[in-house]
């Protein structure tokens, strides 16, 4: 009887991790798996303590290396961005009465909330470029290709995903800012036939509202959250069955690689901490500053963008028009269809010419858009605005006594206006 | 053609009756239905002729109350026939500038038919007071206007309809279709230049580039029918029909004396008169310089006013700023433009009462806008040291960041060697 009692205070402990052993089914280790967190395939017939030190002894390919880290990187930035979204949920009101206020708030009044705006802030542009880099390197090294063209199709839509949470969280602020540059990218979108429906359901009003708002919020915090989980496990699912791509004239394999257990953890543990420890940094120095609180009714002199996206958008709309927004998206929508024409084993960029102008155009479209959006500051008036009284008092020169017609000329509406003196 | 004498009678009876009920249109818009609706009957035998004065007089206000052709230039208009329509005893024809004046008069000077309106009557009482008035109707000098030189002769419209002539953005343009003539004016010894000097003015500024209607046009001034240039012991008054306060504490002031006893003339000393201009702060010393010898103990005065002028300004831009900062960063200002508001308003008052040179009153005030200013722009210094503050937080971030990387880097390499 003294026997256990001896040996240790916590005996139930360790008989209650023995039961749980023994009582587990492996497959459980799966859930980590799906998310992200190990690799290689469980072993079913081991009790689960054995199934997991298994896995973790899994070598990784010979070819493997630090191209590859930019899919890790955007899930890291990605719970990043949960978590800091999860926080400022506590503190943020989607009205457009409280919603100003309630950024302010959580900027000056809240512990560490300006750091966790930041943080969110940050993470959504760096998750674009860690996005956008991870699919240049599938896409130039012709990973897309089959059996892989599921998981190609998995992450465009993923891209469409992020891109959504961008676009939907830029209104959240309710500043001038974020409500001028979702007026205009709305109004530009529903001149375009197809998504007008799209626009005008998204919107919720004839103008950008406290309708907008809620809907913004609901697909931000709702729709998407689920939909992004669901595809994230997918893609995770795929790349588990079908490896990482091998590079020309090699077959994949395991032997001589680097184990996953700790070498591999070790190098994901160092990029991680200096992917937060520059998100932290950008966030201490650069914080978004915080625009006049939207109003319907004024238009800023200047407009501050804080999304690498919203850059591009505003970009293609005032330099190439709604065209030119269609333009970018049909290019994207082309890369998305690529692997269904583009079938052949072949990956070296240099015999395949199209879909390398493709890839060009569209990375290389992004960068100079980006640069050029970047210089825009510039607010353009909504099409939904009615002319303003400057147009309404515009009077003839002189009365027209011999004239029957006195009616004024119709004033040019203030978006036709705008269009022409923007550069 | 019982259509047309429908709404004839229509526009006859119910377009006063519309008035009277208060449901008078708006002037502004142009083509209402109710202005369609006017017409002339066909078998009304002068615009078979004179088509163009037929549309010209359809425009106008005087068609919708009734009013037609015979109504000023007499003649018959039943006849169809050149000779007969031009002729009856009241047959006038074209009207000259004198016979003008006495046919619109003749309804204009009659409350009676003009209380429905709510027009005044002392048109032509007001006209015979003006300079116009003395040169048409006492020396018979044509040059001068009439009625219909500035109300047009057909298109007859009021003052708050966007197509007059007389409309607060037109009725400049009015003025200067003589006032601009130089060559015009030079007999009457009146510079052809205060249209540009106006539309250059903070008041020509106020109107024409921000719409405000508060700004005064020529008439505002000088009067409409009453047209004269102010006198130089009036001026003041003049300008202090709206700047009631700058007025008062001119009229406090030396100055005011000055300008009763007729040796100033008022305001336009140093503010000009049709290209009236704010002093810039740093320009008020240099003003009063102007008349004032430097060293005399006024030019001195006009230092200290625009030191505490110019300081005022600085520090009321300077809290503008700390609270543009702070709405940048997020912050909530509400109590603090408040309290901004304060400031400004004693900073609006320093702007008046410099003009009575009472220099307590005006370091009282500037003592308060720099005390309320000092107190914003601290609130702002020390928001600004807590943002410094949060860049502190990288060196701990820094230091985690880096030593978390070597020892991973040194646990790599032992297990690299190890393998080997």
């Amino acid at each position: 009887m003294n026997g256990p009692e001896r040996k240790s205070r916590l005996w139930w402990l360790s008989q209650f991790w023995e039961d749980l052993k023994a009582s587990t089914d492996p497959g459980v280790l799966g859930v980590a798996r799906f998310l992200g967190l190990l690799y290689g395939p469980i072993d079913r017939n081991l009790p689960i303590d054995q199934a997991l030190r298994k896995m973790l002894r899994y070598r990784l390919a010979t070819h493997v290396g630090w191209r590859h880290v930019f899919g890790g990187i955007t899930y890291l930035l990605f719970i990043v961005l949960v978590v800091t979204g999860v926080l400022l949920s506590f503190y943020y009101r989607p009205s457009p009465q409280e919603a100003y206020p309630s950024i302010q708030y959580i900027v000056s009044e809240v512990p560490m909330g300006w750091l966790v705006r930041g943080l969110h802030v940050w993470s959504a542009n760096l998750i674009v470029i860690a996005v956008l880099a991870h699919m240049a390197r599938v896409f130039f090294a012709g990973a897309y290709k089959p059996p892989r063209e599921t998981n190609w199709l998995v992450g465009l839509l993923l891209l469409f995903v992020v891109l959504g949470f961008g676009a939907t969280g830029y209104l959240l602020p309710w500043d001038q800012w974020a409500y001028w540059t979702v007026t205009e990218v709305l109004d530009t979108a529903s001149r375009v036939p197809v998504l007008s429906l799209g626009v005008y359901l998204l919107r919720g009003d004839v103008i950008v509202s406290g309708a907008t708002l809620g809907r913004f919020f609901a697909w931000h915090v709702i729709v998407l959250p689920w939909i992004a989980f669901a595809l994230i496990v997918f893609h995770f699912m795929l790349v588990r069955r079908h490896g990482i791509a091998p590079p020309e004239g090699t077959q994949s394999s395991a032997e001589g690689g680097m184990r996953f257990f700790p070498n591999h953890l070790l190098h994901a543990f160092i990029v991680g901490v200096w992917v937060l420890a520059v998100t932290f940094s950008a966030a201490a120095l650069f914080p978004r500053p915080v625009g006049d609180p939207a109003d319907p009714f004024l238009l800023p002199e200047t407009i501050v963008s804080s999304w690498i996206v919203v850059d591009v958008s505003l970009a293609l709309i005032r330099y190439l028009g709604v065209w030119g927004l269609s333009l970018f998206t049909l290019l994207g929508v082309i890369l998305a269809l690529l692997p269904l024409f583009d079938r052949s084993p072949e990956v070296r960029w240099r015999h395949r010419p199209v879909a390398m102008v493709i890839g060009l155009l569209f990375f290389g479209g992004f960068l100079i858009a980006w640069l050029a959006g970047s210089q825009l500051t510039s607010a353009q008036p909504s099409e939904q605005m009615p002319a303003g009284e400057s147009s309404e008092q515009v009077v003839p020169e002189s009365v027209p006594a011999e004239s029957e017609s006195p009616d004024p000329a119709p004033a040019e509406s203030q978006g036709d206006s705008g269009e022409e003196s923007n550069p | 053609m019982r259509l047309g004498v429908l709404l004839l009678v229509s526009a006859a009876l119910l377009g006063p009756a519309r008035e009277a009920a208060g449901l008078m249109r708006p002037a502004k818009t142009s083509g209402s239905p109710q202005q369609q609706q006017v017409r002339i009957d066909p078998e009304y035998s002068c615009v078979v002729c004179h088509t163009e004065k037929r549309r010209a007089f359809l425009l106008g206000v005087h068609s919708e109350r009734g009013i037609r052709c015979h109504d000023c230039h007499g003649g018959d208009p039943t006849a169809f026939d050149r000779e007969p329509a031009h002729s009856g005893v009241d047959f006038l024809g074209g009207l000259d500038k004198f016979d003008t004046v006495e046919l619109c008069t003749a309804c204009h000077s009659d409350p009676n038919q003009m209380r429905q309106y709510g027009l005044p009557v002392g048109q032509l009482a007001e006209f015979r007071t003006s300079r116009h008035g003395q040169l048409l109707l006492e020396q018979r000098d044509t040059n001068a206007p009439t009625c219909s030189d500035c109300h047009d002769s057909h298109t007859i419209l009021p003052p708050n309809d966007a197509r007059s002539n007389v409309y607060p953005t037109n009725i400049v343009r009015t003025c200067a279709r003589c006032h601009q003539d130089a060559a015009l004016m030079d007999g009457y010894g009146i510079p052809g230049n205060q249209v540009g000097e106006h539309r250059q003015s903070a008041h020509g500024v106020a109107l024409f580039e921000e719409q405000n209607f508060a700004a005064p046009t020529c008439v505002d001034c000088h009067g409409s029918h009453a047209a004269l240039p102010p006198q130089v012991v009036q001026i003041a008054d003049v300008c202090g029909q709206c700047h009631v306060l700058v007025r008062r504490a001119f009229y406090e002031g030396p100055h005011g004396d000055a300008a009763l006893a007729g040796t100033l003339p008022g305001c336009t000393a140093c503010h000009s008169n049709h290209g009236t201009e704010e002093v810039p702060p740093d320009q008020i010393a240099a003003t009063c310089a102007n008349c004032h010898t430097a060293d005399s103990p006024a030019a001195l005065i006009g230092e200290e006013i625009q030191d505490g002028v110019v300081h005022a300004t600085e520090d009321l831009r300077g809290a503008e700023e700390a609270i543009h900062e702070m709405v940048r960063a997020g912050r909530r200002v509400g109590d603090i433009e408040f309290r901004y508001e304060t400031a400004h308003t004693a900073y609006l008052q320093v702007n008046q009462v410099q003009h009575n040179l009472n220099l307590d009153v005006l370091e009282e005030l500037t003592r308060q806008v720099s005390s309320i200013s000092r107190d914003i722009r601290g609130a702002e210094e020390v928001a600004a040291e807590h943002r410094w503050e949060h860049k502190l937080l990288l060196i701990p971030v820094w230091f985690l960041a880096l030593s978390a990387t070597v020892l991973a880097w040194f646990k790599y390499r032992g297990l690299e060697k190890g393998a080997r």
